[in-house]
């Protein structure tokens, strides 16, 4: 996929980045972070980090920081099982995709809300191997179906098979890990392959504030280890985990992330990873999690900023809304974030499609809208061409004054590289629109989502691979 | 036949300037103008009106389509009026009095002229008495009226009423199109019918006319 460059819009001044790195590291050697995984712990104490064992804190140097940015990789390519599908995670290369892991769909044939099924990962998968302006998968549901060993592996499998563009999923377990990883070396024909086209990628997170957990310590090692590529969230929540105002919440996303950052380069230096925000508000008067608010794209987007000035390729979060609805709230809140994010030039921003009702819900009819949504923000991104041939002087020349344009070589040339073509908007005359049943955007989208549920054929995995997959893993499900 | 296949292929790709040298060398060659209209023309035209309303392809690729069609009838009308061939029809359109818009007529003209129907085109801001001469010294199957304004709408029901004054209302049909005109404000000025869209205004000419 030919990658767009973002950053026309720039959330933060040069200065104002500066003064939130620096202050970041303060927060980094001067509080420190707990790190309650002890394979963390120890690597942290190996490498001469200052050390507490007895509150298991450990303070990172400005220079240990340093030295770990230095060592990780300014680019980051997160492979689809097709190269059409690559994304160049570097500079300000924009891509959007899915975001998970939640717990509930919408149905799409009951329109009704209910607990999420490994078929769900299966169809999800397919629908977003489908949609053309979706640019990865985040593995976006649980399979609540299956008991909890079973989850990581099934959910991996059903997407590769479903699904050939990037797969990055959030993962429960360390066995489940270890075979995920397995399992992709098997795929991709050996584990040296799978490193040089990482076509399935992971997420753990710190927690906020200034935490790196026991368990998601110890996975995010031997990811390490295994370098593999892995994004490392922090998500942090204005006035909760982190202060209330912008810029202090952006300074602890930054020491956040950079903890895990620092920890994947002292484990194996030269990890692939991106640097992460899942950050957003808190509603104060309720103390609920907010996913569609604007801050949350001023969050996003100085994140991006953030991690442009330290080099390193990033992951956000934008294209969410609070609305339980198909409606128009739930519009504006997602193209505004997502927008917004896109526009400062974030590499890889998750959580832009089938999200509904804070991030807990996935919604099969939403992954078609959304997918418009991101089609017309990658145009934004893409911005204008100016050259002799967009100008076309010599089109202005065929014309001449009072003439139009429909007919020339150089509209019908230009005209699809050019536009945006909207596959789910309304743009009929009302008197078409009315003999079709007057459709919403609503009834359009779940239309098309059958259609593609109902037409596509995902690339999938040769028989005999899949056979040898199933008798490697017996937990993976028919 | 396989200069008329290359004539429908390269009418498909709205290659104007090659058309009518292929039109030109089908005729050398001793194909019947007719067949040359049919099987290479029409045929091509066929496929691209039904590419556009499956949505696969855009008006201005019907529209360059269409001025390879034009290009091509250039050369072959002389030959099938030699022959004797029966011509599809013709059609005389304007933009009413007061009215300056001409993109939409323009467009309607384009896509008749697509279809094999020859056009007259009158012009913008066309007094009625230029349309009932029109009527009479062309004889056209159809007069196309057009308007944008819902002020000079009101002018369509003019020229009808100076047709029927004139005693030539019935040597012709009236269609009206525009963005402000309607089904129902067609039927109430006695026009003989409305097409909401360029495309739909080449199907209505036909279902007028056959």
């Amino acid at each position: 996929m030919k990658p767009f460059a973002g950053g026309q819009y720039r959330p933060l001044t040069d200065q104002g980045v500066r003064k939130i790195h620096d202050s970041a590291l303060t927060l980094l050697s001067e509080i420190g972070v707990e790190v309650h995984s002890r394979l963390a712990f120890e690597t942290f104490q190996k490498l001469k980090a200052v050390c507490d064992p007895s509150r298991k804190l450990v303070k990172i140097s400005r220079s240990m920081v340093e030295d770990a940015i230095d060592k990780a990789p300014k680019k980051v390519v997160l492979c689809g099982r097709e190269e059409k599908h690559d994304l160049y995670c570097e500079g300000k290369n924009v891509y959007l995709g899915t975001g998970g892991t939640v717990l509930n769909v919408i149905d799409l044939e009951t329109g009704q809300k209910r607990p999420s099924l490994l078929k769900d990962v299966r169809d999800i998968a397919k629908l977003c191997d489908a949609l053309e302006n979706v640019h990865f998968m985040v593995l976006p549901v649980y399979p609540n179906d299956l008991p909890p060993q079973e989850v990581d592996i099934n959910r991996f499998h059903s997407s590769i098979l479903n699904c050939s563009k990037h797969l990055m999923g959030g993962i429960y377990t360390l066995k489940g890990t270890l075979d995920i990883i397995k399992m992709a070396e098997i795929i991709a024909g050996s584990p040296k392959a799978l490193r040089e086209r990482p076509f399935v990628s992971f997420i753990t997170c710190v927690v906020s504030p200034l935490k790196i957990d026991d368990l998601y310590g110890d996975i995010l090692y031997h990811i390490a280890k295994a370098g593999v590529p892995v994004a490392i969230p922090a998500e942090p929540l204005t006035g909760a985990t982190a202060p209330v105002t912008i810029a202090g919440l952006l300074t602890g996303v930054h020491a956040e992330t950079l903890s895990g950052v620092v920890l994947t380069q002292l484990v194996n230096p030269g990890t692939p990873v991106l640097y992460a925000c899942t950050a957003t508000s808190t509603d104060l008067k309720t103390m609920g999690y907010v996913s569609g608010s604007v801050e949350m794209g001023l969050i996003n987007a100085g994140a991006a900023a953030m991690s442009q000035f330290v080099n390193l390729p990033n992951y956000t979060t934008a294209g969410m809304s609070d609305s339980k609805l198909v409606d128009t709230q739930n519009g504006y809140e997602k193209a505004m974030t997502n927008i917004l994010v896109a526009l400062s030039g974030s590499n890889f921003i998750h959580d832009a499609a089938g999200l509904v009702e804070f991030a807990s819900t996935a919604s099969y009819k939403q992954y078609v809208i959304d997918d418009e949504i991101i089609g017309m923000v990658m145009r934004a991104v893409r911005g204008i061409e100016v050259t002799d041939e967009t100008i076309a002087l010599d089109a202005y020349r065929r014309i001449g004054p009072g003439g139009n344009f429909l007919a020339d070589p150089h509209t019908v040339q230009w005209m699809r590289k050019e536009h945006f073509i909207p596959k789910l908007s309304d743009r009929e005359l009302r008197m078409n629109w009315e003999k079709s049943g007057r459709p919403g955007a609503e009834e359009r989208a779940i239309a098309i989502a059958k259609r593609i549920l109902r037409n596509h054929k995902p690339m999938g995995l040769p028989k005999e691979l899949n056979d040898q997959l199933r008798s490697m893993f017996p937990e993976i499900k028919p | 036949m396989e200069v008329l296949q290359k004539i429908s292929e390269e009418l498909q790709k709205g290659n104007f300037k090659e058309v009518p040298k292929l039109v030109q060398e089908a005729l050398y060659t001793g194909i019947a103008p007719s067949k040359i209209l049919s099987d290479g023309l029409v045929a091509g035209m066929d496929v691209v009106g039904e590419r556009f309303r499956m949505d696969e392809i855009f008006l201005p690729e019907v529209l360059i389509s269409a001025k390879a069609m034009q290009a091509g009838m250039e050369v072959l009308r002389p030959r099938l009026v030699e022959t004797g061939a029966k011509l599809a029809g013709k059609i005389v359109l304007g933009t009413v009095k007061g009215d300056i818009h001409d993109i939409g007529k323009n467009l309607v003209k384009m896509l008749l002229e697509g279809a094999g129907y020859q056009v007259i085109d009158a012009g913008i801001d066309v007094p009625i008495e230029k349309f009932v001469d029109a009527v009479k010294i062309n004889r056209p199957n159809i007069l196309g009226l057009s308007a944008l304004l819902t002020t000079t709408m009101p002018m369509m029901k003019e020229v009808i009423e100076s047709l029927i004054e004139a005693g030539v209302r019935n040597n012709v049909k009236v269609m009206v199109g525009g963005a402000p005109i309607t089904e129902k404000f067609a039927k109430d000025i006695g026009a003989d019918g409305y097409a909401p869209d360029a495309a739909s205004a080449v199907v209505k000419v036909r279902e007028l006319i056959g």
